[in-house]
């Protein structure tokens, strides 16, 4: 070897070390659980939490709270801004991050908008610098619900057709809003719900719900035959669908393993009353089974950061139970909170250490008279509720909002 | 007016092929200066399957990883035979043009063993440079570390001009990016 290209190789080798130790360094430091793995990491403790809200009788905008959540701030735990949606009836709903985490793609399950908020150029000050209109003349699909962040682009899942009936499937727009391609999902998977990518495996997970036809309708009026059981997996760089599993009825959130080429995952069926966990074998074939039965109605699913703990909120059973799932043969329930009526949507930070929560599930599935965002601590002994953390969502001038999705800054 | 004009030739047609590589937007124009000095324009690689990639010469955090995991891809294109007509071209964007010269950049791509006659690494003016990253959709902001905060992308461009698949480096397979390269070598 030439002393030129060994001196060369001389220099390269700590450079590449470095690299490669700033990316082992930040590893375990990844994002939230529960976003896209191809979402960047927030830097250091969150300081805002934002939250989607509902006006709760749908006469008013809709807007996003922003909470101050630094520990240290004489505001914490206070709602320091409203960001105005602009319309009213929208029942927003999910939330997600683009990859560079500098705008939240908001996705309302009635009027099928999608509202893309500039977090990154005033973070206490939120602005919509999109919405996105006539998504059913798009796409061919109505009620976006998850928003997933692949590299420069969004993946969205949507629950039904542009009737408002069957089927679902999955469209991709541009960091900009534009629309690049639907995605349909296989004939014996009609429903649509959630949608979880792991891309070391190169595959996707896709879950099932009820359309916007069925949701829509009050509770009593719902059909609950019409909901679905079906899981499917994905090539994900075909966007091809390999096979169509079923589980409880209603799987909706898809948590794959955090661990890298772990082939399992975990979903919570929500009119099963269970958590079900797939798993791939050898020759790239999947199974799903029963993981362990859970409160009732559980309807949001997280995990922890180091994979040995999943969080189920039980929306029907008023409590948050921490299971231990280290043992895939033998689940164990770890702790139970009970934060308040009907608990929902979770957001766990990065470190796994807090968990914000809020009890709106959907306005024609709500049976609370008021609304909230609490705090849970997570330590070695369980979940416990932080008694001087409570936002009220009751007395805004518009009056009482339904908080559901949550997102950190 | 050269990126206006980049935009209208590089709009893509409504009779896209049908592929698992969707056209997912026009690629940006760029007139920038290369490592050996001399101006390279976005339309002077026309008709190139380009991969592109932007990075700092003295970032330690994934623009490291990001070279070297595009010179695997370079090397097994290389090894497939498939950079022998000079159809497939590499770029390096600086996000640093104040520290990056061309000769920063020309000693960069020799530390990380890049075959320069098929990668080209970009600088040129603060503003130029400005403009091509938020053109991409780029951003760059100083972090508490000294360092530059950014996105991590690669940008994958047909010889039609469009960005057909943006890559991240938790999944950039060298392999799979080959595959990739010759299905968008293949198309007609």
């Amino acid at each position: 070897m030439h002393w030129l290209q060994l001196s060369r190789r001389l220099v390269l080798l700590p450079l590449a070390l470095l690299g490669l130790a700033a990316l082992l360094v930040r590893a375990p430091l990844q994002a939230e659980t529960c976003l896209s793995p191809f979402v960047k990491r927030l830097e250091g403790p969150e300081k805002l939490l934002y939250v989607f809200c509902v006006d709760a009788d749908a006469k008013d905008n809709d807007f996003l709270a922003v909470i101050d959540v630094q520990p240290e701030s004489p505001k914490y735990g206070e709602i320091i801004y409203q960001l105005d949606l602009g319309s009213a009836g929208n029942e927003t709903h999910h939330f997600g991050y683009t990859d560079d985490r500098t705008h939240i793609w908001g996705c309302s399950l009635f009027s099928s908008k999608i509202f893309i908020i500039d977090v990154a150029t005033k973070p206490e000050q939120p602005k919509v610098v999109k919405i996105i209109e006539d998504i059913p003349g798009k796409t061919g699909f109505t009620a976006p619900h998850s928003p997933y962040a692949l590299p420069g682009r969004m993946l969205i899942s949507f629950l039904g057709a542009k009737d408002g009936g069957l089927p679902a499937g999955l469209a991709e727009f541009n960091n900009d809003g534009s629309f690049i391609r639907r995605i349909d999902q296989p004939k014996e998977a009609p429903y649509g719900y959630d949608v979880a990518v792991k891309p070391d495996l190169n595959r996707m997970v896709t879950s099932s719900f009820t359309p916007l036809n069925n949701y829509k309708k009050p509770m009593a009026q719902m059909d609950f035959k019409n909901f679905g059981k079906e899981l499917t997996f994905w090539d994900f760089r075909e966007r091809k669908p390999l096979q169509t599993l079923t589980a409880g009825l209603a799987p909706l959130e898809c948590r794959w393993s955090l661990k890298e080429k772990a082939n399992h995952g975990f979903t919570n069926c929500a009119l099963d009353h269970s958590i079900w966990v797939w798993e791939g074998d050898q020759s790239g074939k999947y199974s799903v089974r029963k993981l362990c039965d859970t409160g009732k109605l559980p309807a949001d699913l997280r995990q922890s950061p180091d994979d040995r703990f999943l969080y189920v909120s039980c929306f029907g059973s008023n409590e948050i139970q921490q299971w231990d799932v280290s043992d895939l043969k033998n689940p164990k329930l770890a702790s139970t909170i009970v934060p308040g009526v009907h608990p929902n949507m979770m957001h766990l930070t990065g470190d796994g250490k807090r968990m914000y929560i809020t009890n709106s599930l959907l306005s024609t599935l709500d049976r609370a008279n008021t609304f909230w965002v609490r705090l849970a601590h997570v330590g070695p002994d369980g979940m416990k509720v932080d008694p001087f953390f409570h936002v009220d969502l009751n007395k805004f001038k518009t009056g009482p909002a339904r908080g559901h999705d949550m997102l950190l800054r | 007016m050269l990126h206006i004009l980049a935009s209208l030739l590089l709009t893509p047609t409504a009779d896209a092929p049908a592929s698992r590589l969707a056209v997912i937007q026009p690629a940006p124009g760029f007139a920038l200066t290369a490592q050996d000095g001399k101006a390279l324009k976005s339309t002077d690689l026309k008709g190139k399957v380009l991969l592109v990639s932007f990075i700092f010469t003295t970032c330690s955090g994934s623009c490291p990883a990001t070279t070297s995991r595009m010179v695997q891809v370079q090397q097994e294109l290389t090894r497939q035979g498939q950079l022998k007509d000079g159809r497939v071209h590499f770029l390096s964007i600086t996000l640093d043009p104040a520290r990056d010269t061309p000769d920063k950049l020309r000693d960069y791509l020799k530390l990380y063993d890049a075959e320069p006659a098929t990668w080209s690494a970009l600088t040129g003016s603060a503003d130029d440079v400005a403009k091509t990253v938020q053109d991409w959709g780029m951003w760059a902001k100083p972090a508490a570390n000294g360092q530059l905060d950014h996105p991590s992308r690669i940008f994958l461009v047909d010889p039609r001009g469009r960005v057909r698949e943006i890559y991240h480096l938790g999944f950039l397979k060298p392999a799979w990016v080959a595959e990739d390269v010759q299905l968008l070598l293949g198309e007609k």
